[in-house]
């Protein structure tokens, strides 16, 4: 599949955000002449140290919050509020610890207007997907951390959205715990065929999930570089310890220590 | 070096006057730890104990009293309440009390509610209903008992509304408390699944929300038995609190002391049935 044939799915064009400081006089600038595309099926990082705006990039996506100027388009429509066309990831306390892992998936399509069966076909498939079958019928805080986000990502992916959205999901999880659920986002990926952007600081995560990295800086926070990563570390686990995955992630981590050492 | 030697001679001297082993640390003590946790067995002999110390008290205090007849034993307390139960009085007042507070307390937990979580969730309503409310849950409810029988007479009106008005502000305040509670990323998630605005309310919030409804009702329910007790004080034909200024009257103080008992029997009674009903409500909240 050529560039060319690819759809672009998320488009971000001069996106600007302010936020109202604390005292009089001036606003903070949080994002700062944003530019950034996903196409179909692509799977997309966003990169950088904590406080750089990365979250609130991926909320504006959401629709979660406004941009002060700029705009979002998803296929070609403009973001206007939140929907169940970008589905989204938060990184933990977003299950409702009221209702079963079966429950919260459901929720979403409730919410679609779906008919009853055709409600428990999709549970019973995004379940199977997940590996969470057996687990149905427990709550949230039954769950450990790992399964817990393994619902989440069941359930925004549960209405089909467009594109999911990601917000440094496995930031609270163990590091063998971390690693497996990069196996199985892999897994849910290539399945489901999904648009993804995924917000870490994890440089290993961003360039073992991703084919392409946006890396950003703080004060204000901007895209300094696009990093397109070969389609050859696109792999298992084994390409973790290829040179030229080595070599990415150095590559990576001069670009993150730069913004460190300016500020 | 020099100045360890000293030091180390007078540890043993310390063990004596404290009375522990020679160590390092100070060593567990499971009656006086904060926190720890305690055997069933051990929890439930110290709480036999401290029921055992109150009706000691009491007995104590009844022979102290002794002829002045201003103490009555338990013994006597008990053929009171019979008496007031096989002279159908117990029931006519507990019935009259209970549904002036049942009332009472259901109108200010709707409104407690409603009001409440709109102000958890809203921060134009919360604006708007700051000042006010702030303003006037410092105004003590019984001081308001006056005007209330020189607006609405002395029929159940001022009674109900004593009830609603000295715990309705508690109940808003604090049932918006509990709505703030709500994670900020299950609305956001709710929105991103779809829902709108009044769904998020009812489904996320609301629910969410449920069992720490339950226990704010809980535990302003006793400022509602508290504005019951003034309100029949001041003016009633019957309920529990007349009876006691009934009983007053005639120096029966068994009777007095019986109806103390069913006010205390009622608040443990609503008190463990609103616990059960939040764990049955909402299992997952469960500590």
């Amino acid at each position: 599949m050529g560039p060319a044939v690819r759809a672009v799915k998320l488009q971000v064009r001069d996106l600007e955000k302010r936020f109202p400081a604390k005292r009089r006089g001036g606003d903070i600038l949080a994002l700062s002449d944003i530019n950034l595309h996903v196409d179909a099926g692509e799977f997309v990082s966003l990169v950088g140290t904590s406080g750089c705006g990365k979250s609130t990039l991926l909320r504006i996506v959401a629709g979660l919050e406004q941009p002060s100027s700029g705009d979002v388009h998803v296929d070609g429509e403009r973001v206007l509020g939140p929907g169940p066309d970008r589905g989204m990831v938060f990184q933990g306390y977003s299950l409702f610890p009221w209702l079963t892992v079966a429950g919260n998936i459901d929720f979403g399509l409730q919410l679609a207007g779906l008919n009853r069966s055709a409600r428990s076909e999709r549970v019973a498939e995004l379940l199977g997907i997940m590996g969470l079958t057996e687990h149905a019928k427990r709550l949230p805080r039954e769950l450990s951390g790992g399964m817990r986000q393994r619902v989440a990502i069941a359930r925004a992916l549960a209405p089909e959205p467009d594109l999911l959205l990601l917000d440094e999901p496995f930031g609270a999880l163990d590091a063998q715990t971390r690693l497996a659920m990069h196996e199985f986002l892999r897994q849910v990926w290539r399945r489901t065929g999904a648009t993804i952007l995924f917000v870490t600081h994890d440089v290993d995560e961003a360039v073992y999930l991703s084919q392409r990295v946006y890396v950003m800086h703080a004060m204000p926070g901007r895209i300094v570089e696009e990093l397109q990563l070969p389609a050859s570390l696109v792999g298992g686990p084994e390409v973790k310890r290829t040179s030229q995955f080595l070599d990415v992630r150095d590559e990576l981590h001069e670009l993150l220590l730069g913004a460190v050492r300016a500020s | 070096m020099a100045d360890a030697a000293p030091a180390l001679a007078a540890s043993p001297e310390r063990t004596r006057r404290t009375g522990r082993p020679p160590g390092r640390g100070r060593p567990p003590a499971p009656l006086l730890d904060l926190r720890s946790e305690l055997s069933s067995r051990t929890r439930t002999l110290l709480g036999v104990a401290g029921l055992a110390g109150v009706l000691g008290l009491w007995i104590w205090a009844a022979e102290q009293g002794g002829e002045t007849g201003l103490v009555p034993t338990p013994l006597e307390t008990w053929q009171a309440l019979v008496s007031q139960w096989s002279a159908g009085t117990l029931w006519s007042d507990f019935t009259a009390s209970s549904t002036r507070i049942g009332y009472g307390y259901a109108i200010s937990m709707v409104i407690g509610i409603l009001l409440g979580v709109l102000i958890g969730s809203m921060r134009s309503v919360e604006a708007v209903f700051e000042a006010p409310i702030g303003l006037m849950r410092y105004v003590p409810a019984t001081a308001l008992t006056p005007l209330l029988l020189l607006w609405f007479g002395i029929d159940e009106t001022p009674k109900v509304l004593l009830i609603v008005i000295g715990t309705v502000f508690f109940n808003v305040l604090m049932v918006a408390d509990v709505a703030r509670g709500v994670p900020r990323e299950q609305l956001e998630a709710a929105y991103t699944l779809g829902a709108p605005r009044r769904t998020v309310l009812s489904r996320v919030v609301l629910r969410h929300s449920l069992p720490g409804i339950i226990d704010v009702a809980r535990i302003n329910l006793a400022s509602g038995w508290l504005m019951l007790v003034v309100a029949e004080l001041l003016a009633a034909q019957e309920g529990l609190a007349f009876r006691i200024v009934r009983a007053q009257r005639f120096r029966q103080v068994d009777t007095m002391f019986a109806l103390l008992v069913v006010f205390g029997v009622i608040g443990v009674a609503s008190d463990l049935g609103l616990r059960k009903l939040r764990d049955v409500s909402s299992p997952w909240a469960r500590p």
